[in-house]
């Protein structure tokens, strides 16, 4: 799916001097893996709040393969991901898994059964088990698998495995890798990570303080798997750093 | 032995000592029967008249579980309605606050003046007595599900029908049981109450009965009754919450 960000503006009601986003403009391939990085309270989250349909924006123009988001996401092409996993605690995995279903883009039919899902995040043995015996990495693995389930064209997700610790947070943000590079959805990834985005995206997006613009448009043409030794990795992550820098720099003036 | 267990053993100590307390006073002050009589002798004449108190029991536990029942499924159907209709939120609550404020010491005896002594009217009024919290909470359950899973299914564009169904019911659930708790000992209050103003059975006649005639015994035989069942009620209604929302047990 691809994305077109045209002078996109929103402002919370009854916070009329604080706006979130300002005159943000951007496009997006279809395909492409987008991680979006900036100062945190910049506005990220309202942006992929926005392109989800959960927000309407207040000016500017959304548009996902030419049409609002509100028409996408009333198709179902849309998944959503957060750093809360947002599991049924009622439900065992495999009723979490097969609720998605539910759900699936109306266009066609789905291409995967719960049990599949479950199994290609390997979560094959828990699928009987409530949310609440589960890890947080393997919670948030039971969402990965929902949104495999949906088939959906655009997955935003928004610091998704934020609140993992390290090494399980790299283990699942390689697994997420494998998982959408056979399906090639575009991918709107939040995060405050830098490295993550580094190791994940094509194109690194930074965006300056609120309200946010856009302040550096980064793309990496690394191969996958990427290694953070690599001398192009460190010239890349100098890049960024500088570039968040100077965002903030730009943002305060 | 397991913390559950040890808790249930100190709970059981206090009420005994409770007892023993009332019986040794009782006996040592030679308190005079119509005043307090001693736990053994309403024992007795609990004993005594097992017949006559199973009846009035079972009379006055059918008038506060059927009452019980329909406040729950009013109050429930009502709060389910006010979210899958929003906007009539704040005329409905005027109502039932209206409700609320009403004696129903005061409606009772109308009750029984208009549908007479039989178990209609306590029914009826254990129904209004129980609803309320049942309102109070399902509407505080059904509109406050995790933010989170609501935003997830905004994203999945699911309908008001099956965000009610998926998410808003099934999250308020542990609501429903804390309004069940308030709700089932106001039952039994319920019942007696109206049974008090006029009735041909049950407990509240019993006590009325034995009130006007200062036969404390008897009055007492009935009040342990109505504590135990008030307990035994609660009980089971707590041993039920674990087994049907032990995820929200878990959770805290």
């Amino acid at each position: 799916m691809q994305i077109s960000v045209q002078s996109l503006s929103h402002t919370y009601p009854g916070r009329p001097l604080r706006p979130a986003l300002a005159g943000l403009s951007f496009e997006i391939a279809s395909g492409q893996f987008a991680a979006i990085v900036g100062p945190s309270g910049c506005g990220k989250s309202t942006l992929l709040r926005l392109a989800a349909a959960l927000l309407s924006p207040s000016g500017g123009r959304l548009a996902m393969d030419g049409e609002p988001p509100q028409q996408a996401a009333r198709a179902r092409r849309i998944a959503w991901m957060a750093q809360s996993p947002a599991l049924l605690p009622w439900l065992t995995c495999r009723a979490n898994a097969a609720l998605a279903v539910r759900f699936h883009r109306r266009d066609t039919p789905s291409r995967l059964t719960p049990e599949e899902a479950l199994r290609r995040t390997g979560l094959a043995d828990a699928a009987g088990a409530f949310p609440f015996t589960l890890s947080g990495g393997m919670q948030q693995r039971l969402a990965l698998a929902r949104t495999l389930l949906l088939d959906a064209d655009l997955w935003l997700m928004d610091e998704p495995f934020a609140a993992l610790d390290e090494l399980t947070r790299e283990q699942l943000s390689a697994e997420l890798l494998e998982l959408w590079q056979p399906l090639r959805p575009t991918v709107l990834w939040v995060t405050h990570n830098i490295h993550e985005a580094l190791r994940l995206a094509d194109r690194v997006l930074v965006l300056s303080p609120r309200p946010a613009r856009l302040a550096a448009d980064i793309s990496i043409a690394l191969p996958r798997p990427r290694r953070e030794n690599d001398p192009a990795f460190q010239t890349l992550l100098a890049e960024l750093h500088r570039a968040l820098g100077l965002a903030a720099i730009t943002g305060a003036n | 032995m397991s913390s559950g267990q040890r808790s249930s053993l100190v709970a059981l100590v206090i009420v005994l000592i409770f007892f023993l307390a009332w019986e040794a006073s009782v006996t040592l002050l030679h308190t005079p029967i119509y005043i307090l009589p001693a736990p053994s002798r309403v024992l007795q004449t609990l004993g005594a008249n097992a017949g006559t108190y199973a009846e009035a029991t079972l009379i006055t536990l059918g008038e506060a579980l059927a009452g019980l029942f329909f406040g729950l499924l009013a109050g429930t159907l009502l709060a389910s309605l006010l979210i899958l209709q929003p906007g009539m939120e704040g005329g409905v609550m005027t109502l039932a606050i209206l409700l609320k404020s009403t004696p129903l010491v005061a409606i009772a005896p109308l009750l029984t003046l208009w549908l007479g002594f039989g178990v209609a009217p306590k029914v009826i009024i254990t129904a209004l007595l129980t609803f309320f919290p049942v309102l109070v909470n399902m509407l505080s359950g059904l509109q406050r599900p995790d933010p989170a899973l609501l935003d997830l299914f905004r994203a999945w564009q699911a309908s008001r029908w099956d965000i009610f169904q998926h998410l808003r019911l099934p999250s308020a659930a542990p609501f429903l049981f804390a309004a069940l708790k308030i709700s089932a000992p106001l039952a039994l209050i319920g019942a007696v109450v109206a049974e008090w103003t006029g009735a041909s059975g049950g407990l509240g006649r019993i006590m009325w009965l034995a009130y006007s005639n200062l036969n404390l015994p008897f009055l007492f035989a009935a009040i342990f009754l109505l504590a135990a069942f008030g307990m035994i009620l609660y009980w089971l209604l707590a041993s039920l919450e674990h087994k049907i929302i032990f995820w929200s047990i878990s959770i805290e």
